[in-house]
């Protein structure tokens, strides 16, 4: 049985940590997990991430704190909080980058009387150099349970101008997909061209180009701009069809077997074997994850409705 | 083809396939792998009636029994899908080496066929890659188990092998095996039997300089190979290059035109490849003929 991360985290939504409306909205517009981004300054980062967090809160999403890894014991010390779920850490380029950070938020752990282990690390691949040593970096701590391409940063790393045109960053992207999956866990990244040129899009749109990162092998995007994140959920979560579609491959598949074999013809001239009963049983899976995740996030929802009411 | 089956197996010989591949793993399921283990040597025999080279495709779960159930005369090689680690190479290496000679084969016969067909096989190439000496092919990857891995659909349009097919043929080609080149011609069917566009792929494939197919269903097998084999015209073109190159080098030059065409040693040397791979296939094509036609008056 091949071994898939459990994780469900379709759409990442990065806003404005100092911004308590933003927040709000964000919390609103139902992603799975947000992204704060703190103020510059550290006075002003200590007084409004209490106040983001509980409100970013509120829709049920994860929420992380991106931090800046050259000041990144200041920021850790006003970041790491009970009710914050992981740290996300911009453009590590080895192992070494992830460890430094690690010690800092196990100290916090520490502080806070947090569990042990209980901050996650989401590291954001933004140089050549993070890319090339992406096995390293998503292997370097179970703190890490997936890691996303900032496509904008990558291009400006390697002084590329990105256009619409033409697509310059396939292999890096697969790079980070394979090594990312064989490490049994989450690559995010929406591809081309949104990644590298982010804008509010209509959702049709947001939602063609999520379909093909889904089918490039991301299971969840990061999100600028809210508008987005309908469609990132939609595209990462397996469609009514596709479960309708892969029960029919099961039933068929388990039948072959009971015939005694296991290459079994399928309407429309496909053949069914091992794999393809194996993905139909993941996506099934995949799906009910969804769900279940959805379900959380609509109680918090709900709840939090109650409590303003 | 599922070992199991015998109506797959017993007309392979007529379907005029260069190679086949009894395949022990995927298709056959769980209950019934003791039992397809004991159909392997008379397989081999009937499926090389046709003049095809015979593979058999065995499984990482198993392989010890596998490798003794397979191994024997008129057999050119082995596959393991879904190879993950240099140790399960080495231990079916050891175990073909066992088994030839306790067969009499003569040692080093049997070639290995990787199949990092998953995330963690890519992530593992640079040590497989090495791990045996008869390893002659290595990198190919794609269909459903990648896709499995990937967890992607296939059939989108979309292609979710760039990366791995990229990082499989360089490291191949810097470890001095060869790769089987395959062109991605976008399939949105999925159809098994479908042969515009096997026939497609292959002409397509062997365009970028690949020389290899594979398929599961008789439609597809003619257009392969038709497509896959050098057309007449590009045979006459090829001769022409080379003719016209020798002619430059009696005269001492490094370099001329041929309607507007430049030729060099490079575009020789690319002249006489194709030929060659053109006399192959004749080669080949006539053989398989002949051994149809001796398997089938033999059988009258």
């Amino acid at each position: 049985m091949l071994p898939t991360s459990r994780l469900v985290r379709r759409s990442v939504l990065t806003v404005d940590g100092a911004n308590q409306a933003a927040v709000a909205s964000a919390s609103r517009a139902d992603p799975d997990a947000i992204v704060l981004d703190p103020p510059e300054d550290l006075a002003a980062m200590r007084v409004a991430l209490p106040e983001a967090l509980t409100a970013a809160k509120r829709g049920g999403a994860e929420v992380f704190v991106r931090i800046d890894k050259r000041r990144a014991h200041a920021q850790l010390k006003a970041a790491v909080r009970p009710g914050l779920d992981g740290i996300v850490l911009p453009d590590p380029e080895s192992a070494a980058d992830v460890a430094r950070l690690e010690r800092i938020v196990a100290d916090r752990e520490r502080e806070e009387g947090l569990l042990e282990d209980s901050i996650e690390i989401l590291p954001l691949l933004g140089t050549p150099r993070g890319i090339w040593n992406v096995r390293e970096i998503v292997n370097a701590t179970a703190r890490i349970r997936c890691a996303a391409i900032d496509e904008v940063q990558l291009c400006r790393s390697l002084a590329i101008v990105p256009t619409g045109e033409f697509d310059v960053l396939s292999f890096s992207r697969g790079r980070v997909i394979v090594e990312t999956l064989a490490a049994v866990k989450l690559p995010l990244g929406i591809g081309h061209p949104l990644a590298a040129l982010p804008r509010e899009a209509d959702h049709d749109e947001v939602l063609g180009v999520a379909d093909r990162a889904r089918n490039s092998g991301f299971k969840g995007a990061l999100c600028p701009f809210p508008g987005w994140i309908a469609a990132c959920n939609q595209a990462f979560t397996p469609s009514d069809e596709q479960v309708e579609y892969y029960r029919a491959i099961r039933k068929a598949f388990a039948e072959g077997i009971a015939r005694g074999t296991a290459a079994v013809p399928f309407p429309g001239g496909r053949m069914i074997d091992v794999p393809v009963d194996e993905r139909a049983r993941l996506v099934i899976d995949w799906w009910e994850r969804c769900q279940r995740r959805d379900a959380e996030k609509a109680a918090a929802r709900s709840t939090q409705g109650e409590r303003t009411a | 083809m599922p070992i199991n089956n015998p109506r797959f197996v017993n007309a392979a010989w007529t379907r005029g396939c260069d190679g086949f591949t009894l395949d022990l793993q995927d298709s056959v399921p769980q209950s019934q792998k003791a039992y397809a283990r004991t159909l392997v040597q008379d397989a081999i025999r009937n499926v090389a009636q046709g003049g095809g080279e015979v593979q058999v495709r065995i499984n990482q779960a198993y392989i010890e029994a596998d490798v003794a159930a397979a191994i024997w005369p008129g057999l050119s090689g082995l596959n393991m899908g879904h190879t993950l680690t240099s140790d399960q190479v080495r231990l079916m290496d050891a175990c073909v080496s066992r088994v030839e000679r306790e067969r009499g084969l003569r040692p080093g016969t049997i070639e290995i066929d990787l199949s990092p067909d998953s995330v963690a096989g890519t992530v593992a190439s640079e040590d497989l890659v090495d791990s045996s000496p008869r390893v002659k092919s290595f990198g190919g990857v794609g269909g459903y188990d990648y896709a499995l891995s990937l967890g992607v659909e296939m059939f989108t349009g979309v292609d979710a092998f760039f990366y791995p097919r990229g990082l499989g043929s360089l490291i191949a080609r810097a470890h001095h095996k060869s790769f089987p080149l395959s062109a991605q011609v976008a399939d949105t069917s999925g159809s098994v039997s479908d042969a515009d566009h096997a026939y497609a792929q292959a002409v397509a494939t062997r365009k970028l300089g690949g020389r290899r197919g594979s398929g599961l269903h008789p439609n597809v097998v003619g257009p392969m190979t038709r497509g896959l084999t050098p057309p007449p015209e590009e045979v006459a073109e090829a001769e022409r290059v080379l003719a016209f190159w020798r002619q430059l080098d009696a005269e001492g030059e490094a370099e001329g035109m041929l309607d507007g065409r430049p030729v060099d040693r490079y575009e020789a040397a690319r002249a006489a490849e194709l030929l060659e791979w053109a006399k192959a296939c004749a080669e080949m094509d006539a053989y398989k003929e002949r051994m149809v036609a001796e398997t089938r008056a033999g059988l009258s």
